[in-house]
């Protein structure tokens, strides 16, 4: 029982209609975890349910080996931060900074909050209003504020998507180097497979409630364990193989122009650096991307194509 | 070109029928003269001053100020936590209980008060007082659940479990983080309830009775015996009292962002 965070036997539902179906899940002291999937797949509603805005159907909720199961957010030291940010508009950069310390009556409450928002690079902005605020800021007021609180246990939910690409490197960099400095234990909720092999120590990757495959990046994108795994980190093709399981490759991967198989290309499309096929065959969809300096070839040509064996990932299965 | 003319037209008419009386009670109260005319006989204010000496004015207003204040603050009572409801949960027949909450302000106001005469007042013989506070903050209810609701929908929800995550309880966090938000639309909702409140007529008529009547029934009974300007005085006067409550409340709230 090292686990810092432990979710045993979780079953989560709205009503009747059942999201998160008897999850096992050990969180280590300190440790990213990146909890990945579609949407639906439960990834959301297993974060509120750490949060304890959820009540779970079944099972047990453990932070720093206690139970929290049956425990109201306020008595959990948990920290949220929402993919909206949701700062209190009335309140100032410093009050919503210190929401939570002033409930708490916390004597040393000026220099917590001045200590956080220097954390997050805030310093100069605490007598604004958050609407005054642009949403990379705002999403750090609502950082500083979690993290004031000391929490057990900080969840993210969809840090980077509401952020566009400078921006979203920036948050990336900063959450790593809080949690590098503060040691707290973070979990964020991702539908982009990019953000969790960026950031994240282990990445969950959570489908129709269940957990699909868990494991470190490196894992996640070289040895994906099902099709839909392989899918997600950016094995376009995937066919079945007779014992059952599926082999699985990159668009990068496939040779154009020569080999043994045979298909038809169905749409072209050129990335700049790249250009982009899809190939019908009678296995199945063949994706492929080869660079722009090949000759283009255009849709309805019949081509011969190989896709090595050596560059393929073996899954257990195709689905 | 004739078309804009008869725009102009329509509008110059439109205005002069809405603010002209207003200008007509005005001139009216200024009147010397010993009834109520129209233009004025000479120029005076001994019918403004006389407003203040007639007894049973002092007493509807006190009245009509009373059921106002605290008919609209029960009606907020009410209406704020069932706004509150209405906008944040998905309640089953909703919708209908939205439309039940209007019903006062569909009904027409005879109707209401004949009712509440007939199969309230007389067959258990509450004190005409208590009859006529129900009856206001019934009447004002649809105003603060309508005028709340919408300040309301303009509301995250996720700052609600933001402050619950912070420390606070489901009841704390409606205090600390909801109500601080929605506090224009709510006084919004007051100084309409108010208006709505001290303007009834029709309710009232039925619900007053022996030694206590509003303000609007007090004018009609005295018109009907003395018609002489203090009753447009009076009008004037109260026409000022709406008229400075709502320049305040634009002024210190953007009082017509909420209605």
């Amino acid at each position: 029982m090292s686990d810092h965070v432990s979710l045993e036997k979780l079953t989560l539902a709205y009503g009747r209609a059942v999201a998160v179906e008897a999850l096992d899940l050990g969180i280590r002291q300190g440790e990213l975890i990146a909890l990945l999937g579609p949407s639906g797949c439960g990834k959301t509603t297993t974060m509120r349910a750490i949060a304890g805005l959820l009540t779970p159907a079944s099972g047990t909720i453990r932070i720093g080996g206690r139970d929290v199961t049956r425990l109201p957010p306020s008595k959990r030291q948990v920290g949220l931060v929402f993919q909206s940010y949701a700062l209190f508009p009335h309140l100032t950069v410093y009050e919503n900074v210190a929401f939570g310390l002033r409930l708490r009556g916390d004597r040393d409450l000026d220099r917590r909050v001045r200590a956080g928002l220097a954390t997050v690079g805030l310093s100069d902005f605490a007598g604004r209003a958050p609407a005054a605020l642009s949403g990379g800021q705002q999403q750090r007021v609502a950082l500083a504020r979690s993290l004031v609180m000391e929490p057990q246990v900080l969840l993210l939910d969809e840090p980077l998507s509401n952020l566009d690409a400078r921006l979203r490197l920036e948050m990336r960099l900063e959450l790593q180097r809080v949690q590098r400095e503060t040691g707290v234990t973070m979990v964020f909720v991702t539908h982009d497979q990019s953000e969790a092999l960026a950031l994240a120590d282990r990445i969950v990757v959570m489908r129709n409630g269940r957990i699909e495959q868990l494991g470190t990046p490196e894992e996640i994108y070289t040895a994906p364990v099902s099709g839909f795994v392989a899918d997600f980190v950016g094995f376009e093709t995937i066919l079945p193989v007779p014992d059952g399981g599926a082999l699985a490759w990159r668009p990068g991967a496939v040779r154009l122009g020569e080999g043994p198989r045979r298909g038809v290309i169905r749409g072209a499309s050129f990335a700049g650096e790249r250009r982009e096929y899809v190939i019908d065959t009678d296995e199945g969809v063949v994706k492929a991307d080869v660079p722009a300096s090949a000759p283009a070839l255009t849709a309805g040509t019949e081509i011969a194509f190989d896709l090595p064996r050596e560059t393929a990932v073996r899954l257990e299965r195709l689905d | 070109m004739t078309n804009r003319i008869a725009a102009w037209a329509i509008l110059a008419v439109t205005l002069l029928f809405l603010i002209g009386p207003f200008f007509i009670i005005i001139a009216a109260a200024l009147s010397a003269g010993n009834s109520l005319a129209f233009p004025p006989q000479g120029l005076s204010l001994k019918w403004v001053i006389k407003v203040f000496e007639v007894e049973s004015f002092r007493e509807s207003f006190a009245v009509s100020m009373f059921l106002a204040i605290f008919g609209t603050l029960a009606a907020l009572g009410l209406g704020v936590p069932a706004a509150y409801g209405l906008t944040r949960y998905k309640v089953p027949g909703g919708e209908t209980v939205r439309l039940i909450l209007s019903s006062p302000i569909i009904v027409p106001g005879i109707i209401v008060g004949l009712a509440l005469l007939r199969y309230l007042v007389i067959p258990t013989g509450v004190p005409i007082m208590a009859a006529l506070f129900f009856a206001h903050a019934a009447l004002v209810l649809p105003y603060a659940v309508r005028v709340v609701s919408a300040s309301m929908e303009n509301l995250r929800t996720d700052i609600e479990e933001a402050a619950m995550l912070l420390g606070c309880s489901r009841a704390g966090a409606f205090g600390k983080v909801v109500l601080p938000n929605i506090r224009g639309g709510v006084l919004a909702a007051f100084i309409l309830g108010f208006v709505t409140s001290f303007n009834q007529v029709p309710v009232s008529l039925f619900l007053s009775g022996p030694g206590v009547r509003t303000l609007p029934i007090d004018m009609i009974a005295y018109m009907e015996i003395n018609y002489d300007p203090s009753v447009a005085a009076l009008s004037a006067l109260l026409a000022f009292m709406s008229v400075a409550i709502v320049f305040a409340a634009e002024r210190f709230l953007g009082f017509s962002r909420y209605v």
